[in-house]
């Protein structure tokens, strides 16, 4: 471990958040090639046998406990409270999550529901807040550090591109189908009429 | 319905009097006219394809698949019934409503799946924990200061509050039936006493037992009182003689 890594391997201790390289660059005052190279060696330190690991998540980096450690740590800790997220809810984080920042009304008009509800116990769970409110005109959501935790995303916009969830020619067109599948039967009726 | 996914809806056996066989065959048939529409037991029909034959749940496309079918069936035949033939101009709005859906549900369906995505990684992502501790504060900067100072700072705090003063609740006063034995004694020696003397050396309250002590022998006939002005003095003379 050089100086480098040791220094920033307490800070990553007594950090309560993800650090970004940014906040590193400030403190140590090493350049960004030099601070990767110390981020290395210390993953390199927590390895498969050790009880941390170090992550790159929510913007900046993190030691945190390895995944099977979990049942320990929560009779430490009590787990977060983690009730399932539903079918709505998971949409609707999908929805802030690539149009951020978003107004409710927007997330409204491509779920085709009122969305108060699910917005605000999004809120309350803190996976979405307030963006950075613009001048004039609604509120905008977006998401938090704790949904990219959560969801272990490395940073905002750590996700797939939506063109990859869009559905395929043949799949439309079997929606279209079975939309206009009444329909053909009322137009067979207008035929033989 | 034992339907699993939307297509088996469709591949269903119903077995009603006029037609035995898959559900989607029955379609066709309808479609093609060799099945006559009007013979078609539309309530059988509909109760054979949508009871549920056991405990198994709904599939909630190949429900509403089946019900949208069964709808235009019904709704089909209620035409035919009533010899409504005319060729009849497409519905344009509701067919410019129906693409309006089709668009929105194909707009919308990308974010469906990355919900889905976002599930599985939610999944993926469970087991590691963070640190949680509030946002730190600077460590405390040494105090350059007299420890006798603050020590006699700490002094003032650690220092017992005086004590309540319970002074009120121990006044001893003489209690009523001792002023009614003095009273009466003074009464049997002088026949004659006057109030102002008996309570001269009293206090407010002593003074109304006084009083009190004076109407109960009055009342017991031991004494008469009588007051010559208002607010005067009260003579209280012993009734024995």
């Amino acid at each position: 471990m050089t100086e480098l890594a040791r220094t920033i391997e307490a800070l990553l201790f007594i950090a309560p958040e993800p650090l970004e390289v940014t906040t590193i660059q400030d403190i140590t005052g090493e350049p960004p090639s030099e601070i990767a190279r110390a981020l290395e060696l210390i993953g390199q330190r927590h390895g498969d046998d050790t009880g941390l690991e170090l992550a790159e998540v929510a913007g900046g980096w993190a030691l945190r406990t390895r995944a099977d450690l979990a049942p320990a740590c929560d009779k430490l800790r009590s787990r977060p409270r983690e009730d399932r997220l539903s079918p709505a809810a998971l949409e609707t984080l999908a929805v802030v999550a690539y149009l951020e920042p978003v107004t409710r009304r927007e997330i409204g008009r491509l779920r085709g529901v009122d969305v108060d509800s699910t917005v605000s116990s999004l809120l309350d769970r803190g996976l979405i807040e307030e963006a950075d409110k613009p001048q004039s005109g609604p509120t905008t959501y977006r998401t938090t550090t704790l949904f990219l935790e959560r969801f272990g995303l490395a940073r905002r916009g750590d996700l797939p591109t939506l063109e990859r969830f869009e559905l395929t020619g043949p799949e439309a067109q079997a929606l279209r189908a079975r939309l206009q599948q009444a329909d053909l039967i009322a137009e067979a009726e207008t035929g033989d009429g | 319905m034992p339907a699993l996914d939307a297509s088996a809806a469709l591949t269903q056996e119903v077995e009603i009097d006029l037609f035995q066989g898959p559900f989607d065959l029955l379609l066709t048939l309808l479609l093609r006219d060799e099945v006559d529409m009007l013979e078609l037991p539309l309530a059988d029909l509909i109760e054979e394809s949508v009871t549920p034959g056991t405990d198994e749940r709904w599939e909630i496309d190949a429900a509403s698949q089946l019900i949208l079918l069964l709808a235009a069936i019904a709704d089909l035949k209620g035409r035919r019934m009533l010899g409504d033939d005319v060729e009849d101009e497409p519905d344009v709005d509701a067919l410019a409503m129906r693409d309006a859906l089709i668009a929105r549900l194909v707009a919308y369906a990308p974010f469906q799946r990355a919900a889905q995505w976002l599930a599985d990684r939610l999944r993926a992502a469970e087991g590691p924990r963070y640190r949680r501790v509030p946002p730190g504060t600077a460590a405390p900067v040494p105090v350059k200061d007299d420890p006798a100072r603050l020590r006699a700072a700490m002094d003032k705090m650690v220092e017992a509050p005086p004590a309540p003063s319970l002074d009120h609740m121990g006044v001893r006063r003489r209690p009523l039936p001792e002023l009614l034995g003095r009273l009466r004694e003074s009464i049997a020696r002088l026949r004659e006493v006057s109030f102002d003397q008996m309570v001269a050396d009293c206090d407010r309250l002593e003074e109304a037992l006084t009083l009190l002590a004076a109407l109960e022998l009055v009342r017991r006939g031991e004494a008469e009182l009588r007051q010559d002005a208002p607010f005067g003095d009260i003579i209280i003379t012993g009734t024995r003689a």
